[in-house]
């Protein structure tokens, strides 16, 4: 294998990492690294240089606005784990988060309260059945005989009720009756020793918030994609895992289109675990399946043919957690696992296991993670061995003797004060010694031939540290290709390099942020509120995996990149590269716009994909609403009984809405509308309707339904025709009236029925405000109230407009100077609706004022 | 308050870069150029006592931006640049930074191909001086003063062509050759300071071992590059070795001596390309001990994935276990090699579909694994069997005598597994 002639120059130092303080925000930009002759031309009047960084890589167009969903999302509900506010103590919370991770204050009690709540059985079975005859928990005293075996509990509740109310008061002698209660109880009440439960509580509340902090079971992703085995051929297999609780194996077939597409259902497997890892790797023309759950490691073997099922080949049990599973490129059927108790293991389905290495310890200096790695080498028999501190190869078939360190977190990389290895990945298919190693700061291409010096290092800037990478091997023409994925914040990363072979490692580019699966909530369609809360927090789930596949095409190049969500979504961006263009730095910012202002998708097929993405969202995020019992409210919960007891009889309203209720059943009808009609200031101006609140579907309707349909409609000819009628009439009598008040406009005969019209609708104004004026239709036009010309103000009001008359506006309150706007606020009011209609008697009492209100205008 | 204030401006601070961020890995340069105006914009009215971390950040961002819109050119990047070392000289920016932007200018100018600028920059910065001396700076000013040399000896090869070339007209200039001299004075110095301190310095090595050759000081060069390849501070780069190997190829050196610098790269990197010129040189060897330190060589060799498919690696060891077979005479040292191999050999690289797909890529390749396969693994191996009859089938007559040659030689299988 050749190896550069001449590397980059570099400074070598050994020793702990320099006293720099963390990480710089913008410290992966603007270096070149260093410089290296670039082709040696003996001919060459001037020699050329190649900067380390800075060159030239491929460029790749997203070719959607937002990752789009592959896979219709998981059938159930997905629950999503515990976010800090669930762990942390309430009132500390946004302090503690801002001043580190040490000094988070986990509500220790809140949950150890929820254990109690929730599993009362669990906590206090045994004693509770033994005591629950001397406990009173009710309100009334004890009689003589009990009082001498019973305790009443009444009071100590209504402390604890209260407890809640201080809550972060540390007056203590508060709550002393709960204190001699707790001291008296604390021995003998918990089925489980107080202690001893409190201690695994705790326990696991630090395992949450370390996983909260930084889960590392997921490093390495449980997603792989598996290429079909002929060449040219648009399919692969997707094995991903499913389920309520990732505890389903899918392994789907999937044809790579625009958008790629499911093809038939996919083959499944149960396992008895959280997949936490999915590793691949093929061999010999078969790929080889390693998943990894918490206390299990399987393997599978998948023909490299489409639509040969795979086939489980061995299973194995971990008494202590596996923290990783990778599959061997080399031999098939090898597999490396390792253990959180430090012990690396080589697993081969024909010979089983064999342990490599035991060490508790970390490697080169003191780290408290259990968490370990291992990968594969370019010899088949060597195998990496990683830590948080740093990376050692082993062999095999010696590993006490035959080691050497590949990568150390110190001065001899370059790496800053509390770097710590997140992710080793093997990157045989670039250049068969190239290693990757990430941290939370940097990426780091590593040369087994050349061990402890990085031949690149690049500061990612990523928030999260990268968790999964996924390699695209390039060839001598071709960059290959890496891309980085982190959990928390789902950051996709697409950067590139060069080299290896004959040239030195180059970095090739620029990296690329690629969109996440919870970018496309902004492209989305306005949803309701819950939904859209509901959709951010499935959007918004940890990413749990990544993959990617190059497909070549003729001059389009393209790049399907899948990413996998903790909810298990699986989404997918697809990236284009047209190798024909001059890889010159174009104009394309101009063309591609900012965020946000790309609201839709290019294609319909993707809108398409969306929209059934959603409604089979909706759909099965409802359904266990549908089982579950309607909420039942405990009414003691709401109101004490003091708060009951303590009203002082019921009110005027309160008299009269139970009055209503008792009259509505003992009719055995139902209240529609509501109204209190007592507390209704004012009436706003309903359009009225002839028929008495009801449309003339529905009258006819219940005409129909009582038998008497002909006797309706009879009703309703004769009643329209009345109505037409009068609405000839009074129209004849309005427009009379403009002629004989407008004499000059009188000659323009044109504009006559324009100027009726106006003059209908502004007559019509205080009309309405005179509805406790019965109005029989033969008194009709016999009044004088109706006939105050609109436009002058009244001089005296009218009986009618008592409402609007300054002594009943008084009456009111309403100081002298607001009169004026409030009148001619409610003039135009009046303006609005048509014409009052004529109603009956007993109809238009009900209409607008209520009968208080009648009294008050006519005193 | 003045310290909510802060607070906001803090914030308002940080969601400006973090936009600026999002541009840059967008590739929306112009978007990103337009935010970082804004964003030094804000500092100007930062009266806060930190401006040291925001202007490296300025250098960083600027210089990516620059190296990529659409819009700059050269006068400009240079143009920032100066403006971030005058920054720089008024201490706005650490001193250690300050040399990394000289170097980072250098290098962007050497990309660019304006050597002469670059020189002058180095000199430049070479003669800035204030401060104290961190040991980052150090660093940095002793890679100013190598690349200076770097540069000088460029120009010192050139001048050298040019004489050269003159020289076999029978013409000397003396000012070129006068300049030549003071080249090679000034790259020398420099060169030869750099190389003194851990770390990778192939270019420097080479550069200033070439000067010293040409000037006939071999045990000079013979020095820096044991010094290169074996001082124990160096990081293990098979490249030193390599530099040496040639260098003692080049003088002429005994076999011996070249076989041990050999051994030693062996021991470093197994499988280096180098390793095949090595067992050649081994497999002639008149000694026992080289030709059986050949058979190891070349068996490492093909551990590696890398060599999986060379042919010239297989037909090397194809050709030294005949040579054994035949000879009947050291079969142990085949036996020993395949003892630590035979577990996991086969599946690696005699397996049935590899057989098929060699025979279907590469004729010779196969050829070779299949007579290894064969004298390893027996008559029967899936590998040899596989190719033996597709070879006969297709009636290639070496495939016959290879299925001759295996079935003669069976019985040494037993021996070998045994």
């Amino acid at each position: 294998m050749e190896f550069p002639a001449a590397l980059f120059p570099s400074y070598f130092g050994a020793g702990p990492p320099r006293e720099e303080d963390g990480s710089a925000p913008a410290a992966g930009w603007g270096e070149h690294g260093q410089v290296l002759e670039g082709r040696p031309g003996p001919h060459q009047a001037q020699p050329a240089f190649v900067p380390r960084r800075g060159g030239m890589g491929e460029t790749w167009d997203p070719a959607e606005a937002a990752a789009v969903p592959v896979l219709p999302p998981s059938a159930g509900c997905w629950i999503p784990s515990p976010a800090p506010q669930d762990i942390l103590y309430r009132n500390r919370l946004c302090r503690e988060l801002r001043a580190g991770k040490d000094g988070a204050t986990l509500d220790f009690a809140k949950q150890l309260g929820h254990f109690f709540v929730d599993h009362p059985e669990d906590a206090f079975g045994s004693m509770g059945r033994l005591l629950h005859k001397n406990f009173h928990l009710g309100n009334s005293k004890l009689k003589r005989p009990a009082r001498s075996s019973t305790i009443r509990m009444t009071a100590l509740r209504e402390d604890i009720d209260r407890l809640e109310a201080r809550r972060g008061c540390h007056r203590q002698h508060l709550a002393s009756r709960l204190r001699w209660f707790s001291h008296l109880s604390r021995d003998w009440l918990f089925e489980v020793p107080l202690g001893l439960l409190a201690d695994c509580l705790h326990e696991e509340l630090m395992l949450q918030w370390s996983d909260l902090l930084f889960d590392d079971s997921l490093t390495g992703g449980a997603l792989a994609w598996l290429p079909s085995g002929d060449v040219g051929s648009r399919t692969g297999c997707l094995v991903h895992p499913g389920g309520l609780a990732m505890n389903h194996l899918f392994f789907q077939d999937v044809v790579l289109e625009k958008l790629p597409r499911a093809q038939g259902s996919p083959a499944q497997f149960e396992l008895s675990g959280h997949i936490r890892q999915v590793a691949a790797a093929r061999v010999d023309g078969e790929d080889f399946v390693g998943v990894r759950s918490d206390y299990h490691c399987g393997v599978w073997r998948v023909p490299a043919r489409t639509g040969t099922a795979p086939t489980p080949l061995q299973v194995i049990h971990t008494d202590v957690p596996a923290s990783c599973l990778t599959v061997s490129p080399h031999l098939p059927g090898e597999l490396a696992v390792c253990t959180k108790n430090g012990t690396i293991y080589l697993w081969s389905v024909e010979t089983g296991l064999q342990q490599l290495r035991h060490d508790p310890q970390t490697m080169f200096f003191r780290d408290h993670s259990p968490w370990r790695w291992s990968d594969f080498t370019t010899h088949p028999r060597v195998l990496s061995y990683a830590d948080r501190t740093g990376l050692q190869c082993l062999d095999a078939r010696a590993p006490k003797k035959c080691h050497f360190d590949l990568f150390k977190v110190g001065e001899e990389a370059g790496c800053q004060k509390g770097e710590r290895v997140v992710l080793p990945m093997y990157l045989g298919r670039a250049h068969p010694s190239q290693y990757l190693v990430t941290t939370q700061f940097s990426v780091y291409v590593l040369d087994e031939r050349l061990p402890l010096v990085p031949m690149l290092k690049w500061a990612h800037m990523m928030k999260a540290p990268p968790l999964f990478a996924h390699l695209m091997p390039g060839d001598s023409r071709r960059s290959h290709k890496v891309v980085l994925g982190a959990s928390r914040t789902q950051e996709l990363l697409l950067m590139q390099y060069w080299g290896g072979r004959q040239s030195a490692c180059q970095l090739a580019g620029t990296p690329q942020k690629l969109h996440t699966i919870s970018g496309c909530l902004e492209h989305l369609p306005t949803q309701l509120p819950h939904h859209h809360h509901l959709l951010q927090q499935r959007l918004g789930a940890p990413a749990a995996g990544l993959a990617a596949v190059l497909q070549e095409d003729g001059t389009c190049n393209s790049m399907l990149v899948f990413q996998l969500s903790e909810a298990g979504d699986v989404f997918c961006q697809r990236l284009t590269h047209e190798a024909a263009r001059p890889p010159a730095p174009t104009l394309r910012d101009e063309a591609t716009t900012a965020p946000g202002s790309s609201p839709l998708f290019e294609a319909p097929a993707s809108t398409l994909r969306y929209r059934r993405w959603l409604r089979a969202l909706s759909r099965d995020c409802r359904e266990p609403s549908q089982h579950t019992w309607p909420p039942s409210l405990s009414q003691r919960r709401l109101f004490t009984r003091k708060d009951l007891e303590g009203s002082t009889g019921p009110s005027a309203l309160q008299r009269q809405v139970r009055q209503l209720l008792r009259q509505v059943m003992q009719e055995g009808g139902r209240i529609q509308h509501w109204e209190p009609m007592a507390l209704q200031p004012l009436a706003l101006p309903q359009p009225p309707e002839p028929t008495g609140g009801q449309d003339p579907l529905s009258t006819r309707l219940t005409a129909a339904w009582s038998g008497d349909c002909e006797q309706w409609w009879e009703d309703r000819t004769s009643f329209s025709m009345a109505q037409r009628q009068r609405a000839l009439r009074e129209r004849r009598r309005r427009q009379k009236r403009a002629r004989g008040r407008r004499s000059l406009s009188a000659s323009f005969t044109s504009s006559v029925t324009y100027q009726s019209e106006l003059s209908e609708l502004s007559d019509a104004g205080p009309a309405l405000f005179s509805p406790g004026r019965p109005l029989p239709p033969s008194q009709e036009g016999s009044s004088p109230a109706r006939s105050p010309p609109a436009r002058s103000p009244p001089a005296s009001p009218a009986p009618g407009e008592a409402l609007l008359s300054s002594q009943s506006l008084r009456h009111r309150g309403i100081p002298k100077e607001r009169r004026k706007t409030l009148r001619d606020y409610l003039s135009v009011w009046a303006e609005g609706p048509p014409d009052p209609p004529d109603l009956p008697v007993s109809q238009a009492s009900q209409l607008c004022i209520p009968s208080s209100q009648r009294q008050l205008s006519s005193a | 308050s003045s310290y909510e204030h802060k607070l906001n401006f803090k914030k308002s601070k940080e969601a400006c870069l973090s936009y600026i961020q999002d541009a840059m890995l967008q590739k929306q340069w112009k978007r990103a150029a337009e935010f970082l105006t804004f964003y030094v914009e804000s500092l100007e009215k930062d009266y806060s006592r930190e401006h040291v971390g925001p202007s490296e950040m300025i250098w960083r961002i600027g210089t990516e931006i620059l190296c990529h819109h659409s819009h700059s050119s050269v006068k400009e990047f240079n143009c920032f640049m100066e403006q971030m070392k005058t920054l720089g000289v008024k201490r706005y920016l650490k001193a250690s930074i300050l040399n990394a932007v000289c170097l980072e200018h250098v290098f962007h100018l050497l990309c660019n191909g304006q050597i002469d600028e670059a020189y002058q920059n180095l000199s430049l910065a070479e003669s800035w001086r204030f401060g104290e001396q961190t040991a980052i700076q150090n660093k940095e000013m002793k890679l100013i003063q190598a690349y200076r040399g770097l540069l000088d000896y460029y120009s010192w090869s050139k001048q050298k062509n040019i004489l050269l070339e003159h020289g076999l007209d029978g013409f000397a200039d003396l000012s070129v050759e006068q300049e030549m001299h003071s080249c090679f004075r000034k790259a020398a110095v420099n060169l030869k300071e750099i190389i003194k301190i851990p770390g990778v310095w192939d270019l420097f090595v080479k550069c200033y071992v070439d000067l010293l050759e040409f000037y006939g000081d071999h045990n000079e060069a013979r020095q820096v590059l044991n010094e290169y390849a074996y001082n124990s501070k160096f990081p293990a780069n098979p490249n030193a070795h390599v530099y040496l190997y040639q260098f003692l190829k080049r003088q002429g050196e005994s076999k011996k001596s070249l076989i041990s610098a050999l051994k030693i790269l062996h021991d470093i990197v197994p499988s280096h390309e180098l390793m095949i010129d090595f067992n050649t040189m081994l497999r002639k060897s008149k000694k026992r001990k080289r030709r059986r330190l050949g058979l190891e060589v070349i068996f490492a060799v093909l551990d590696y994935a890398g060599w999986k498919e060379n042919v010239k690696a297989w037909s090397c060891l194809a050709r030294q276990v005949k040579q054994v077979v035949i000879s009947e005479k050291h079969l142990g040292w085949i036996k020993k090699e395949w003892s630590s191999r035979k577990d996991w050999w086969p599946a690696f690289h005699f397996s049935r579909y590899l057989a098929k797909r060699n025979w279907q890529e590469n004729e010779s390749l196969s050829y070779e694994k299949a007579l290894v396969a064969g004298i390893l693994l027996g008559k029967d191996c899936k590998y040899f069997k596989y190719v033996s009859h597709q070879g006969c089938k297709a009636q290639v007559k070496r495939f016959r005598m290879l299925k001759k040659f295996v079935n003669r030689h069976n019985p040494v299988y037993l021996r070998i597994s045994g």
